[in-house]
């Protein structure tokens, strides 16, 4: 095996609700010395002005995948550009290219972006997806969350939140607005921006290889877990005489999450994967387009000393990865969805017919204790 | 004011009018203003809505029914087959085939193609001979022929045919496909199973053969003949954009007198040619019209059991070619048939899927379970043409995936098609073919299809008679029965050619019963066909066809 094989370089994009501090905190990122090397695309000319650094403009050109949907689009500028920059740096036009930040406008859908990334074959052998990190501001958030889906699909796909302004907002309304982003966004880490300063150690760890992520897939995977299955399951489901999960409003109403929910599944049984895998096409195939961010560890029958890594933006799935053990002493598969209108059920219910696994087997939600 | 009704522009009076409607089977007289039924029950019902300027049609006694609808026809290649092409019926031998194609060759000038249908795809074997192919030659004096099976899916064409289209011993086969070598020598024989086919029909396209004027005067033509027949709606199965384009003018023209449905193949047929799939999809509104519904797509999973390229779970029998072990493939996986029906229930598309082998069916099954476990329920039917061999555990899934059963064609009764089964299968098998009772016993909707021109003649009252005797109604293979005890009874035969075609077809809102608010599509026959005994259904003459009140075929 030769271990010079070059390092892939991550892409983080950075997206966020209009207003939030998207261009502030993109300014103080790129100050800091881990950031040499970066390049920066915008979506368009907006105040980042710093000379010592590329910055390309992108225009919005896009390229219809054969199956249409407008969620698959590549973005063909994007993949020119990310191959101009590589090409420059690795010819020695531009010092070494070590990282890149996509900035989005204000309500775009990062999914093409991340599909660009994971999908194009150019792309994917150079680049990998160093994480989506997407701000929300204390003052607006919860109004923003309400009125744009766009905005609610942000904070799904997202790993990383960052809440801004919480100097700005009370300690309550920056309450309420993580409450809604953990319903939306279990699997995401949440940092707090507060004076325009954040926690960049979180977002360098974001673009970490793949080896420095599994060494916090444990603590990820297990809160995501306990908090997709416990009954954060907000949107749209029948609320009972028993209903025990916090409302922000004093009302039932639940339109402001725009039919996203999350929701977990444990599984005591090791898998087959030849079954699992094509349960996975289908999901990808027909559910791809509301299947906002899809991740898990599977327990495979074949090799169950080592997992396999899931990870799925709508109908696009990274390749599955094979760890060389498993990151805790939990051994069985965990599914974590985040999805708009996908009824849990059907995930169950398809599992059970598609992925041969006994019913028995998959545990039901995890009920809070509290 | 009074409020005496608006006049209607057509009543009928005095007739037997079977209305399938459940509700009231039957009436004497109806009415008809502005082409939609206005009134539907006896004279006294009808008779106030007889103004200055109504049509007053008395039936004296004669059965009324709704017009027919048809699930299943290839309409350009029906009229295509009936104005320019040699007519071969399927119990020709060679020697009478020949005899044909040397006539024609003597009155087709130099250079011209002669192009015939349909040989009994049971003479295969006897084809598939250098002896053949030479004897083919000396028949043609030199012109290109082209001669489909009566299948649709092979062809048996000359040297000049396969020059043309660059077939040499060299090629290898198509995908999909074959050509046909003597199984002595190895040496083309000029037989063209599945796709090969297409080889020499792109050479006929490509050569001009067919004009637009040529195209438009087929259509025409198929639909003069299933009116006359009483079909007043249909579904063309395989609808290339000239075939929708054909219809489409028609219909802007005030000529196209029956409801046409049209499914859009997602990738091109073997034995049409042109876009197809998500680029002929894309075309879908341009070619809608009042009458004209591009609301179906096409998927052809396998081919036909005569050629072994139907897709079976049991070995076709032992053969110098296939081997001991052949079953036949399919042409996609269940994989991709999700994504095809996935995608086409996101566009608002039905799919047929054509499955002559019981492992196309439990395949197409299975992969609409799939999409029906992840998106639900919907509106669309979905239909498994031709469901006519069905693994025993399948039968019950069609009614509870809510897939529709296209019986298609008139093949449900000892046929030359059932000879040619029988080679490639093994009697026993090939006469476990159409289990039609048990079809309807597990609740499946069933819908009839001629698949025209694949049968040469698409009178539905042939069908319909062999759906209840099982019996050949030509007098073919005299004392031979089909599997008997699937016979159906007569008013379930005629419902599956009016109600369940028109709801398999998305329609029945508008045709397939006599009701009021639906389309006044009728048909006068000289028969009553519920009372007459069922070896004299097909002989069933229809006197009048009327498509939304007015009389568009009427018997000389």
């Amino acid at each position: 095996m030769s271990g010079v094989k070059a390092a892939k370089i991550p892409v983080t994009v950075l997206t966020g609700f209009l207003g939030s501090g998207k261009t502030t905190l993109l300014n103080q990122l790129l100050r800091r010395p881990a950031m040499a090397g970066a390049a920066v695309i915008v979506n368009e000319f907006g105040e980042v002005g710093l000379d010592h650094l590329l910055i390309e403009a992108s225009e919005e050109q896009f390229t219809l995948l054969d199956n249409g949907c407008v969620c698959c689009t590549v973005r063909g500028d994007l993949v020119e550009t990310l191959k101009e920059l590589e090409r420059r740096s690795r010819e020695g036009e531009t010092p070494p290219l070590r990282r890149v930040v996509i900035e989005t406008t204000g309500l775009a859908d990062p999914a093409p972006i991340l599909h660009t990334l994971i999908a194009e074959p150019d792309l994917a052998s150079r680049f990998r997806v160093g994480g989506v990190v997407t701000t929300a501001d204390a003052v607006n958030g919860l109004g923003t969350l309400e009125r744009h889906a766009e905005a609610a699909k942000q904070v799904a796909v997202a790993d990383h939140l960052l809440v801004t302004k919480t100097d700005l907002a009370s300690p309550e309304t920056v309450e309420a607005l993580v409450r809604r982003l953990d319903a939306l966004a279990p699997t995401a880490s949440r940092g707090i921006a507060s004076n325009g300063e954040a926690d960049f150690a979180a977002l360098d760890a974001l673009a970490e290889n793949e080896a420095g992520k599994r060494e916090r897939l444990a603590a990820w995977l297990e809160k995501a877990v306990a908090l997709a299955g416990h009954g954060h399951d907000h949107a749209g489901h029948e609320c009972g005489p028993d209903c025990d999960h916090d409302h922000d409003h004093s009302h039932h109403h639940h339109a402001h999450d725009h039919g996203i929910r999350s929701y977990s599944f444990v599984i005591d049984e090791p898998v087959e994967w030849a079954s699992f895998a094509r349960w996975l096409d289908y999901v990808a195939m027909l559910k791809g387009e509301d299947m906002l961010r899809m991740k898990g560890l599977v327990c495979r029958a074949d090799d169950p000393e080592r997992p396999m890594v899931l990870h799925g933006v709508q109908h696009v799935f990274h390749p599955p990865v094979r760890l060389d053990a498993w990151p805790s002493a939990d051994h069985r598969t965990r599914l974590v969805f985040i999805v708009r209108g996908i009824a849990r059920e059907t995930i169950e219910k398809t599992l059970v017919k598609f992925a041969g696994i006994a019913a028995g087997s998959i545990d039901p939600p995890i009920r809070s204790a509290a | 004011m009074s409020s005496k009704p608006a006049a209607a522009d057509l009543v009928v009076l005095n007739g037997r009018v079977y209305t399938v409607d459940s509700a009231r089977s039957w009436a004497s007289a109806f009415a008809v203003r502005g082409g939609r039924i206005i009134a539907v029950g006896d004279e006294a019902a009808v008779k106030p809505l007889i103004g200055e300027g109504t049509r007053v049609l008395d039936l004296d006694g004669r059965m009324a029914m709704p017009g027919i609808v048809d699930v299943h026809t290839h309409m350009m290649m029906g009229g295509q087959a009936a104005l320019f092409e040699l007519r071969i019926s399927n119990m020709e031998r060679r020697d009478s085939i020949l005899q044909k194609v040397r006539a024609a060759a003597e009155k087709t000038p130099e250079g011209k193609w002669i192009i015939g249908a349909q040989w009994g795809s049971d003479l295969i074997a006897t084809v598939n001979t250098e002896e053949s192919l030479r004897l083919l030659d000396e028949a043609s004096l030199g012109r290109p022929v082209l001669l489909r099976d009566d299948t649709y899916h092979n062809r048996w064409v000359n040297t000049a045919a396969m020059k043309l289209a660059g077939v040499t011993s060299a090629n290898t086969d198509p995908e999909q496909g074959s050509f046909g070598r003597d199984p002595k020598t190895g040496a083309l024989t000029g037989l063209m199973i599945e796709s090969a086919s297409g080889m020499i029909e792109r050479a006929i396209v490509s050569s001009g053969h067919y004009t637009d004027e040529m195209d438009r005067a087929a259509m025409a033509h198929s639909i003069a003949t299933l009116n006359e027949h009483g079909v007043t709606a249909f579904l063309d199965a395989a609808a290339m954009q000239p075939v929708m384009g054909a219809l489409k003018g028609l219909d802007d023209r005030g000529e196209l007198t029956a409801w046409a449905s049209a499914a859009m193949p997602v990738t091109e047929p073997s034995f049409m040619f042109g876009i197809a799939g998500e680029e002929l999809f894309a075309l879908r509104e341009t070619f809608r019209s009042a009458h004209v519904r591009p609301d179906f797509t096409k998927v052809f999973l396998d081919g036909v059991p005569g050629a072994r390229t139907a897709a079976f779970h049991e070995p076709y029998t032992p053969d110098p070619v296939f081997g001991c072990c052949f079953r036949g493939t399919t042409l996609a996986s269940v994989p991709e048939l999700v994504r095809w029906v996935g995608r086409c229930e996101k566009l608002g598309l039905s799919v047929k899927i054509h499955c002559a082998g019981d492992a196309a069916v439990t395949q197409a099954l299975d992969a609409i379970d799939v999409v029906r476990s992840f998106n639900g329920p919907t509106k669309l039917t979905h239909h498994i043409a031709h469901a006519s061999y069905i693994a025993p555990a399948d039968i019950r899934r069609f009614a509870e995936l809510g897939v529709a059963a296209d019986l298609s064609p008139f093949i449900w009764y000892p046929t030359a098609f059932l000879e040619g089964h029988k080679q490639t299968m093994g009697v026993e098998r090939a006469t476990r073919f159409w289990p039609n009772r048990e079809l309807l016993a597990a609740g499946t909707l069933m819908a009839g299809g001629s698949d025209w021109p694949v049968i040469p003649n698409p009178d539905p009252w042939n069908g319909m008679e062999g759906l209840v005797t099982r019996q050949n109604p030509s007098g073919d293979f005299a004392g031979e029965s089909l599997w008997p005890e699937q016979a159906l009874d007569i008013a379930t035969v005629l419902e599956i050619f009016t109600i369940n075609s028109a709801r398999v077809m998305g329609l029945d809102g508008t045709i397939g019963s006599l009701e009021i608010g639906k389309s006044a599509d009728f048909i006068v026959l000289e028969r009553n066909v519920l009372e007459v005994p069922s070896d004299e259904i097909a002989d069933t003459k229809v006197l009048s066809t009327w498509f939304e009140g007015r009389k568009v075929y009427e018997r000389g």
